[in-house]
């Protein structure tokens, strides 16, 4: 990520005043978080316990006696990952995958949001155009995705086609090859994740105040350097509560996946999530998904923790 | 004067077939029994015209006073998932279950052996092949109930063009005849593709547990294995290289579509229906499809069906026609409340009156008798090619039929080894090295699940 | 504000930026046009080589299919059962989500207590667990409680799912209306939960149906848990219907486009609704409070 730490722009006083607006209230807050919580842990917590508990079993659906826990044995499906080739292909799929997606969709989002703010006419429409892609469940991208990179009657071979740079039916299999598999899916989740970005980094290039810009014209400064010194670093609370946001919901990505090529062929495009579902459902081996889990959870809660913070650290003081 | 004469034919064949008919009716069973009070209930495979079958059960019901109750209608792959789950977590509380033969190993411990139920008589008139793959360690667990198996079917308009062949015998020294063997099909349909008849020369599914299918049927079709008897996997010998070296040249050449790896069923099956594919083999299911012209003006009364290619011929005296194949079929859970009961709900579904119904939709019966009654049927048709089609199926159903090792391991088994074949297939991995570490992992599986202790 | 050049060159450079503006986001819309439109060709005019790219003709077919109004087509989708299951899951799911989660934010929002940062980054985390982690043991648990195959099993689900993102655009909401109005109010000898009943509620209803919308949507979209809790018709919603029928007829592409035109309907209608809200609603968390 190529964020720059934004720059403290008020004193640390109101900042505290903020702070002691808050009450204290006995009890009461408690009581109103407390249905949140208790339906979190009932369908968050205690599933992802019990799953925690079953990684340490060799447990298999279909074998319901499987299910016993032995010392001896407990770390027995982490051995077996950390052996396993195609875990630690489908773990740097993963981690390609998100690195490329999260920052092309970022600097994707960041140019559409500089150039919508400078649109003069027909702004409302263009926004509606924007949100188009919102329409979508994931479910719904990657189909229409897996059907537009189709080899044989997809969008975009028809449209190579037609314009003559391909000569025959068929002829780039885009869903196959190295890398434009991966290229699809990519292309697919960037599009899915480019309106919420956006229209974010939109209105927060829009609440930038006015002024900083005419100093920065009196001085001389020209468009690349009003960007890269006034615009992106205020940006940054705004580009955090994006990333946040998406780092909330890239799971969603998993949907793509299966849909668009289900990590085939031959695990050129295996994430985890598609090698966890083949694991513990199809193969039954419900012990060694659940390893697998924990190690999708920890890195999901580790991303997601790390935008946080830098978005408590970057929001803007009023 | 030859329409006219046709018609005749047809008629008087008709009247033959409905004098016959009525002289032997198909018979019911498994109504000769008191169930009066009795709540059945049945999970079962639902979609398309599956649910035809169940419209029968009314006679059941009336006849024998129990009630049945279809607790669940799903497709295959969903049925499978409820099943395991359900027999996984106890919950299993029906007393007739959809089953498969390519799926039934891994119920085994949670369903009723049936032969003490079934007297020999009414196991006569099954298919003894498909019997035998509803057998496991001795006990039969399932009553068939329809059939798969599939034969090659091929563009006829490239075998009937006379400057084709002529070709083809200068260019092979080869005649062009519908292939029998797996190296016939392999120069066709290189000759077809670098000729430019056809966009494709062959096309399979190349994905899931249909591509490990169809290359555990071209490796048994040359003599070759999966597993031993001892179940270690053999199928990375010279026979396994050898077919996936071919499967390998085939996507490097162009054979066979560059998107293969993204095909399963209708995807291989819309190559066809465009006319972009010479040859391939094809479940008989897809039959109406392809002759409609609606659907396939390429290919409709342009295409013809044969007995499945003999593998390659470094397999020897081994060889065999090819023909992965399995059966939908019925099966009691062992937790059932009512098994005796949904014992006699299954001789009703599975008698020769329901079996024949439900074969005149289209699906290949299991039962021999059937069998004759669809094809006395299809002799009345004004197209041949309907009545060969079944005379082709009873004879691949009895002679060919070979379904995938009876293991519960087979799917995770799948799981190991398509995506190797996709490897080598695409060229990543060479095919000795790609099968020796599908084999070496396949080991581990197997290892895992006992079956070395 | 961005400020644009001064001079001779600005009206030009405008229309060049309006028109590259305009490009841009048709291309990005494109996709969406060509799918709503394929699900009114014919089939013959979709799966051809080489393309059609002009429609001859538009029909209502692949809807006529869908439906099983046509009595050739075997293939007849469950749409009335995707459409109550996904309606009841979502709608019931949002109503409650909302509501708790906009008490727990209202309680960052205005409250110090012990925990308060810790209770509020556990809530959020809870939202970044992915789904295939969750469904298989959520399925095994809630099959002892009876909830799978359930749509208020489902709900219950999906209630969880929302908390977090509702708690955090409320906490957001709420920080932004000025507590002079609560405070006068304390004044009065209004209790906490009048306070915030009477006033601060009725000042946040723009937030909260930023919320549900995006509650419901999610809800609405979901796939990974329901295509595991989900086991037939009675509880299987959109997606793992669509899912199941593209699996089926994997090249269907005419039906798929057909069936995700109706799946649309609810984010067109939400989106262009709250378009305004949305910019706000999601940069309420900018601001410290």
């Amino acid at each position: 990520m190529t964020i720059n730490r934004p720059g403290k722009t008020k004193d640390e006083a109101p900042q505290q005043a903020a702070r002691s607006n808050r009450l204290e209230a006995g009890t009461f807050p408690y009581m109103l978080i407390l249905p949140s919580i208790a339906v979190i842990l009932l369908v968050v917590g205690f599933p992802l316990l019990y799953s925690l508990y079953v990684s340490f079993t060799p447990y298999e659906l279909l074998r319901p006696n499987s299910l016993n826990f032995t010392l001896g044995k407990a770390l027995r499906n982490y051995e077996k990952l950390l052996n396993d080739a195609i875990f630690w292909r489908s773990l740097g799929n993963t981690i390609i995958f998100l690195a490329i997606s999260v920052n092309l969709s970022y600097l994707l989002s960041l140019a559409l949001s500089q150039l919508l703010a400078r649109v003069t006419a027909g702004q409302s429409i263009l926004r509606t155009l924007l949100m188009v892609p919102m329409m979508f469940a994931p479910i719904l991208v990657g189909m229409q995705f897996r059907w537009f990179f189709n080899a044989s009657v997809g969008l975009v071979n028809n449209f190579l086609y037609s314009l003559g740079l391909i000569q025959a039916q068929g002829q780039i299999a885009w869903l196959v090859d190295v890398p434009l598999g991966m290229f699809s899916i990519i292309v697919a989740s960037v599009w899915m994740n480019i309106p919420v970005l956006t229209i974010i980094l939109l209105a927060g290039t829009l609440s930038l105040p006015a002024e900083t810009f005419e100093a920065a014209e009196v001085d001389g400064a020209s468009g690349w350097q009003k960007f890269r010194f006034i615009t992106f670093p205020l940006l940054a609370p705004f580009s955090y509560i994006a990333l946040t946001i998406m780092s909330l919901d890239i799971a969603r990505a998993f949907d793509i996946v299966r849909i668009m090529t289900d990590g085939g062929p031959a695990h050129r495009t295996e994430m985890l999530w598609t090698y966890i579902t083949r694991l513990s459902i199809e193969n039954t081996k419900f012990g060694l998904g659940s390893a697998m889990s924990w190690v999708t959870v920890s890195l999901s809660v580790l991303f997601t923790l790390y935008f946080f913070r830098q978005l408590v650290k970057a929001r803007i003081v009023r | 004067m030859l329409i006219r004469r046709l018609f005749f034919v047809i008629l008087a064949l008709a009247l033959l077939i409905t004098v016959a008919a009525a002289q032997d009716e198909p018979q019911y069973a498994g109504l000769d029994m008191d169930l009066s009070g009795i709540t059945i209930k049945m999970a079962n495979i639902g979609g398309g015209t599956y649910e035809a079958m169940y419209e029968s059960i009314p006679i059941f019901e009336e006849a024998t006073g129990a009630t049945v109750e279809i607790v669940a209608l799903l497709d295959g792959f969903a049925i499978d998932q409820k099943l395991k789950v359900d027999f996984a977590t106890g919950a299993a509380d029906y007393d007739v279950a959809w089953d498969h033969t390519s799926f039934v190993a891994q119920y085994t411990p949670f369903l009723l052996p049936l032969q003490d139920h079934f007297s020999e008589e009414e196991l006569a008139p099954f298919s003894p092949a498909i019997l035998d793959a509803a057998t496991i360690d001795g006990n039969l667990y399932l009553i068939p109930r329809h059939a798969d198996i599939s034969p090659i079917h091929y563009r006829k308009d490239l075998y009937e063009d006379e400057a084709i062949a002529a070709a083809y015998m200068d260019a092979t020294g080869e005649a062009l005849e519908v292939p029998t063997t797996l190296e016939q099909i392999d120069h066709q349909a290189r000759f077809f593709v670098e000729n430019g008849h056809s966009t494709y020369g062959y096309t399979l599914a190349g994905r899931d547990e249909a591509l490990n299918g169809r290359f555990y049927e071209m490796v048994f079709a040359s003599g070759g294995a999966m597993f031993d008897e001892n179940w270690e996997p053999v199928f990375n010998d010279e026979i396994g290289v050898a077919v996936a070296e071919m499967l390998h040249g085939w996507y490097r050449d162009g054979i066979i579509p560059a998107d293969t790896t993204s095909l399963v069923w209708d995807g291989v099956a819309a190559y066809f229906c465009n006319g972009d594919t010479a040859i391939k083999l094809e479940w008989y299911g897809w039959y109406a499809y392809f002759q409609d012209p609606n659907n396939c003006p390429a290919i409709s009364e342009n295409f013809g069906l044969a007995r499945g290619f003999t593998g390659l011929s470094l397999g020897g005296d081994a060889v065999r026609p090819s023909g992965w194949a399995g059966a939908h079929a019925f099966s009691v859970p062992a937790t059932a409340p009512n098994p005796q009961a949904g014992i006699q709900l299954i001789k009703f579904l599975s008698s020769e009156r329901v079996a024949y119904e439900e074969a005149q939709l289209g699906y290949l019966p299991t039962r021999d008798d059937v069998w004759d009654r669809v094809i006395d049927d299809a002799a009345a048709s004004d197209r041949s090619l309907d009545r060969e089609r079944l005379e082709l199926a009873k004879l691949q159903v009895a002679e060919d039929f070979k379904t995938p090792p009876l293991i519960a391991e087979w799917i995770p088994f799948s799981n190991i080894l398509y995506p190797k074949v996709q490897a080598i297939m695409l060229g990543d991995i060479g095919a000795q090295e790609g099968l020796d570490q599908a084999a070496a992992e396949t080991r581990e599986l197997m290892a895992d699940a006992g079956y070395y202790d | 504000m961005i400020t644009r050049s001064v001079g001779p060159n600005r009206r030009r450079n405008d229309r060049i930026w309006n028109a590259v503006a305009w490009v841009v986001m048709l291309a990005l819309a494109l996709p969406a046009f060509w799918i709503i439109m394929t699900a009114f060709r014919p089939n013959s005019e979709v799966n051809t080589f080489p393309p059609v790219w002009i429609p001859q003709r538009l029909t209502l077919e692949a809807y006529a299919n869908m439906f099983g109004l046509n009595p050739e087509v075997q293939q007849r989708v469950a749409v009335e059962a995707y459409l109550r299951n996904s309606l009841l899951a979502s709608g019931i799911s949002t109503i409650v989500a909302v509501s708790l989660g906009t008490l727990a934010g209202y309680a960052f929002a205005r409250f110090r207590f012990r925990f308060h940062t810790g209770l509020f980054l556990g809530i959020m985390l809870s939202r970044a667990v992915p789904g295939v982690a969750l469904s298989l043991p959520l399925f095994l648990l809630f099959n002892r409680a009876g909830l799978v195959n359930n749509v208020l099993g489902l709900a219950l689900v999906y209630v969880a799912v929302n908390i977090p993102f509702t708690a955090w655009l409320m906490d957001g909401f709420f920080r932004q209306i000025p507590q002079e109005l609560t405070e006068s109010a304390y004044i009065d000898g209004c209790g906490y939960w009048s306070a915030f009943w009477r006033i601060e509620l009725p000042l946040s209803l723009p937030g909260l149906a930023t919320a549900a919308i995006f509650a419901f949507l999610a809800a609405w979209n979901e796939f990974q848990i329901v295509s595991v809790l989900a086991r037939n018709n009675a509880a299987k919603t959109f997606p793992p219907g669509l899912f199941a029928f593209t699996e089926q007829f994997t090249v269907d592409w005419r039906g798929m486009a057909a069936m995700s035109v109706i799946m649309m309907v609810p984010a067109v209608i939400f989106v262009i609704l709250v378009q305004r809200n949305l910019v706000s609603g999601l940069t309420f968390g900018a601001v410290k409070g």
